[in-house]
């Protein structure tokens, strides 16, 4: 049991001395990763709504085309 | 990328101190934008050819707003691994798109069943500056390609910044030196694919002809000649020559536009004719008859369209 306690807190130490390092490199990894993750939210907004988003835009110039128009085949 | 053209890059002190001062090199027109250059040549010979049927519906909504319909039911190629053969799956297609053309903003918006998308939008932000932005989304990783261009118009010259994906970037630059002549310049760089390259170009334009060329650093070398012979007839060649590859191409095509119709014909140097016809039938309707033979290939391509609205 005591042995297995040491090896655990062996452990701590190291991944905190482990994060304090990769601490400093870090910030422009988080501005990579940010801005990787907001450009695959934006892919994927733009993949769905960019044909909504042209409809509600031409839904609302005018002449202001009616509803039925739109769902009517003619 | 496809229509990326090789870049090439032409100081601008260059450009600029060829004026002299005989013609009023000060109130030189605008040059066309140079991805444009050999807009009428490319217009003349290169129709958009299909084969099978083909509809295309435009439902109007309004000025500004409509949907467009397009359905092609026909065969398509699939890569063949034994070269000189020819594979076709029969297959139909149906895109739907939504289009909003206002005169300082477009946004174009088209998806396949696929879920494929294929976006684009402009926006002048001020008389000469304007944005573009193009985009083919899919739902696959990695396969989706956008692309952000800004151009300035100035009194008689265009410039342009691309930034794609891919760590794409280009610029271009054209200029009008006489009042006929418009010499331009392009530079690009891919990251991921660690190309570089520069291009020049060069366009003549007078009421009844021009000739363009571009010449590449990624080996490609393009010159064509557009002869207007009356208004309604203009005939056109075109060469293509790759240095890299040493594959050479060249074709003699006509174009002559009828009031209520349109018919462009073509034959190539590759042994491969092709013709096009547009007929108005009436209002809001038009036929489309294309044909493109390849002898050579005996690869045999016949279409019939209709474009609605």
């Amino acid at each position: 049991m005591e042995s297995t306690i040491s090896l655990k807190l062996k452990g701590k130490g190291k991944g905190s001395k482990g994060a304090s390092s990769s601490d400093d490199k870090s910030k422009f990894q988080v501005v990579k990763e940010w801005s990787n993750w907001s450009l695959k939210k934006a892919k994927v907004a733009t993949h769905y709504g960019f044909i909504p988003l042209i409809i509600i835009i031409g839904m609302n110039s005018d002449p202001k085309p009616h509803l039925f128009q739109l769902l009517s085949p003619v | 990328m496809a229509g990326l053209s090789p870049p090439i890059w032409t100081p601008q002190d260059d450009a600029k101190t060829k004026v002299d001062e005989k013609v009023d090199y000060s109130k030189l027109p605008c040059p066309v934008i140079y991805e444009e250059l050999h807009r009428e040549a490319f217009m003349s010979l290169k129709p958009e050819l299909f084969e099978g049927f083909r509809v295309d519906f435009n439902k109007m909504m309004n000025q500004k707003f409509f949907f467009s319909h397009n359905l092609l039911m026909g065969p398509t190629e699939i890569p063949s691994r034994t070269p000189g053969k020819i594979l076709k799956v029969s297959s139909s297609n149906y895109e739907f798109g939504a289009n909003f053309y206002d005169p300082k903003f477009m946004l174009m918006g088209r998806i396949t069943m696929d879920g494929k998308l294929n976006a684009r939008a402009k926006c002048d932000l001020t008389d000469n500056f304007s944005v573009k932005a193009n985009a083919q989304l899919t739902s696959e990783a990695h396969k989706s390609q956008g692309l952000f261009c800004f151009d300035y118009k100035g009194s008689d010259y265009r410039t342009q910044v691309q930034l794609g994906n891919g760590s794409l970037f280009s610029a271009n630059y054209i200029q009008h030196v006489t009042p006929h002549l418009s010499l331009g310049g392009e530079v690009f760089w891919i990251g991921e694919q660690r190309r570089s390259g520069v291009g020049y170009a060069a366009r003549y334009e007078t009421d009844k002809m021009i000739a363009s060329g571009q010449v590449a650093s990624s080996g490609l070398a393009i010159m064509n000649y557009v002869q207007k012979v009356s208004e309604k007839v203009s005939l056109a060649t075109d060469f293509m020559y790759n240095f890299l590859s040493r594959d050479v191409t060249t074709s003699v095509g006509y174009d002559i536009i009828l009031r209520q119709c349109r018919l462009r014909g073509k034959i190539d140097s590759n042994g491969v004719t092709s013709a096009y016809l547009e007929d108005q039938v009436s209002m809001g309707l038009r036929l489309l008859l294309s044909a493109e033979v390849d002898h050579v290939k005996k690869d045999y391509k016949f279409g019939l369209g209709v474009n609605v609205g």
